[in-house]
Parts: C-alpha cells; structure tokens; sequence
C-alpha cells in the first residue's frame, strides 16, 4: 500500500505548497494554519539569502514574500529571492537595497530563472532599478547605488 | 566519543562564539545538511571537538517518513558527517519533507498508519545499513493530523522504535506543542513513550499565532515547557537536554538565562 501513502503524501505536499486543493478529510483550519506557517519559515529563509531585498522592504517583508510565494512551490531560498526581486523590478517595487543587491548578483551570475544560477565570466555586469554593479578580476563591486 | 551529556545547545555559525565561551559545554548538535561532507568542519566546530564536546549531527532533510526510499546519497552525507564530527549517535525526524517532487521545506507529520509505519521502518532499516553510528528518532510537532489515524502518538512512536531498534530523541517543546493544538494533557504521552530509550531531548521556544502554538525555535522558551522538562525529569530524566535557537538570536545574557533556566528545571549543572 505504499503507493497510496506516497500519493497521498504527494497529495498533501502539493496542497500546503502549490495550491492544489485540500485532500479531503483534514480540518480545513489547522491545514491552512500550516501553509501559513510554511510560508512564513519560508521567508525567513529567503531573508537570509536576500538580506538587503528583505530589509528593504521592512516589516512589509513577510506579506510581499508570501503573496508573491503562495501556490508557488520553492526552487531554493536563492532562486525564491531572485525571482521575486526580478518581478518586483519589473514592477517598479523594488526598494533601492534590494535593486543594490539583484545588481550586485546579477553581474556575478547568469540566471536564467529555470535552473540555478551559474558563475559569470568576468567581466560581468549588473543593473537593476538604476543600481550598477560589475564583475572585475572575479570580485563584484556596486558601482552606482539606487536612486534612495 | 562520549555520548550526549547535561545541557547542551544547538550549533550554528551565527552564535558560534557565544557557544565557543560556555565553560561548561559537553555537547552541542551541528545540523547534518549544513556540513560539507568532505569537511573540513566549520572552524567554531573544530575546535568545540578539539575541547571533548560531544557533536551529534542533527539531519533534517532525510525524509525518512516519505513513502519512497530513502535517497542513498543523503544517508550517504549523513553518514560522512557523522565521521567527520566523531559522533556517538546521528539524529533525524519521524516525518517527511517532500513528496510527489515537490518538497514541503519543513517536516510535516506521517498519518499514524500500519503503512507509515512500515514506510518510516523500511527507511530506517536502509539508513542503519549505511551509518557508522546508532540513529535516534525525534517526533515532530504538527499543526494538523491526518484524518484517518489508526494508532495514537504514543503507539506510533513506540511500535517504530520497537520495530527499528532506533534510540528516541524527544523534543518536549514538540510534546507541548502538539498537546496544546489537539487539545490534550502532554503527561498523557510522557506517561505512555519508552522514556528509557531517550537518547536526548531537545528545548525550544515557541509563539502563539492565529489560534495555534507554533513550535518556531526563533522566540524564548515558555515556562510551560520548562516545567514540562520538570515532569519529563522527574519520570526518567534523560542524559541530555539541547537547547535549540534558529533565528531571531537574543542577546548573549538572554540566551545564557535560558540555558540556566534550562539547568534548573533538570537538575543538570549549568554550562554558562
């Protein structure tokens, strides 16, 4: 019967982190209280990876990180970050650390948003929201920070 | 090395000098993922070896509840940290961390079936064949139950760690939690769980949010679960008891007052 617990089990997972639907029988409330708790830890982890996007956006952090997170499965706390950052870039919502920050690892790395970033070859650069960074004899330096 | 002893505390790179200036520190616990497994170990670790405290690497993405094998190369770290650290024992989780290919990013809690019980054994079975070390099993804290459980807590754990051979490690901040979320006297569950085969506990702190008591290892410890170590102690105390923190560190004093009030409720001398 191993088969039924792992499709139930995938059944679950997929529910508390993608947005599928409840499977039936567990108590809608305390089922919703651990997707809560999920995303939370979640952007706790991705705070650690993105220190500079989190502070930047304050205590509005924890809400932008789970509206733009829930239903959305993670791809790692890096990943998680970087898309996020990208998309509130492209939005026009990034605070001025978190655009110092993408810039910063946009010129160190090629990330294609599907599979983890890779290393770039110097000389790299990055910008985002007007903040500059480049990619010299394989250090990353912020040339040009956002406008504050 | 000397197995698990007194008052211990989780290690992690963010309060390594803290824990580096305990006088009386025996053992910590290093989280097993977060160790190369072709070392070299973290310099504050390093040396925490080179005083004789004991270091139990602590795994949490094993997923040994999932209904799938357990992947070999992860038994496979575990078992090359537990070598790197000299470690009596290794420790996991009675729970499963993804499914399906997709993974939950925390441990979430196995219904309390025949089939999760053979699933959680079998995968046990496969991680023994592969550690150098004994294991020890820690039941999680859960939010929610599956609809459709056949045994309660206390047969669940026994019934694996009687089939597996496993040591316990019991988190009495997890015993709190999941008792007063459903409910239910934790005594009820002290009472009832083989307090023998406790090869530590862990202490951690935890929050109320939206109704329910989370178990978020990133707030102080309240005093109901030191008191609940009171009665843990008072029925068979353990040889150690570890203080896990994960975040939101509190200032030096802060943490050193939960470690004393952590001696204090075992009865186990203080190491600050």
């Amino acid at each position: 019967m191993s088969g039924d617990l792992a499709a139930r089990q995938a059944a679950l997972v997929a529910a508390l982190v993608a947005g599928a639907p409840a499977p039936p029988g567990f108590a809608p409330g305390p089922l919703a209280a651990a997707r809560t708790a999920l995303l939370r830890k979640r952007a706790g982890e991705v705070a650690r990876h993105w220190p500079l996007l989190a502070a930047g956006l304050g205590p509005r952090w924890p809400e932008v990180f789970a509206r733009w997170a829930d239903g959305r499965p993670t791809a790692g706390s890096l990943r998680d970050g970087w898309d996020l950052a990208r998309e509130l870039r492209d939005a026009g919502t990034l605070p001025p650390l978190g655009a110092d920050e993408l810039a910063v690892r946009e010129a160190g790395h090629r990330y294609d948003g599907r599979s983890a970033p890779r290393p770039r070859r110097p000389p790299g650069w990055g910008r985002a929201g007007g903040a500059v960074a480049v990619q010299l004899a394989g250090r990353v330096r912020l040339l040009r920070p956002a406008r504050r | 090395m000397s197995g698990p002893a007194g008052v211990g505390l989780g290690w992690r790179p963010e309060i390594a000098g803290f824990v580096a200036g305990l006088p009386g520190l025996r053992f910590v616990e290093v989280i097993a993922e977060s160790v190369p497994a072709a070392g070299p170990l973290p310099d504050g670790l390093a040396a925490l070896r080179e005083r004789g405290v004991t270091v139990v690497p602590h795994g949490v993405r094993l997923s040994l509840g999932g209904a799938e094998p357990v992947d070999p190369a992860r038994v496979a770290h575990l078992a090359a940290v537990a070598d790197l650290t000299g470690a009596p024992l290794v420790s996991e989780h009675i729970a499963f961390v993804r499914a399906g290919g997709l993974d939950a990013g925390h441990l979430l809690p196995l219904p309390r079936s025949r089939d999760a019980v053979a699933a959680v054994c079998a995968n046990v079975a496969r991680a023994q064949a592969d550690l150098p070390v004994p294991i020890a099993l820690e039941p999680i804290a859960a939010l929610f139950d599956w609809p459709d459980d056949e045994l309660d807590e206390a047969a669940f754990l026994t019934e694996i760690l009687d089939r597996t051979g496993a040591l316990l490690l019991l988190d009495v901040a997890n015993v709190y939690a999941n008792a007063r979320n459903r409910g239910a006297d934790p005594l009820d569950l002290l009472d009832r769980l083989p307090l023998e085969r406790i090869a530590y506990a862990h202490v951690a702190g935890g929050a109320e949010h939206g109704g329910f008591y989370h178990d978020t290892h990133t707030d102080p410890v309240p005093r109901a679960v030191l008191d609940l170590v009171g009665e843990l102690c008072a029925r068979h105390r353990p040889p150690a008891l570890l203080l896990e923190r994960d975040g939101h560190y509190p200032p030096a004093d802060a943490l050193r007052a939960e470690l004393d009030a952590l001696a204090a409720a075992s009865g186990f001398p203080v190491v600050t």
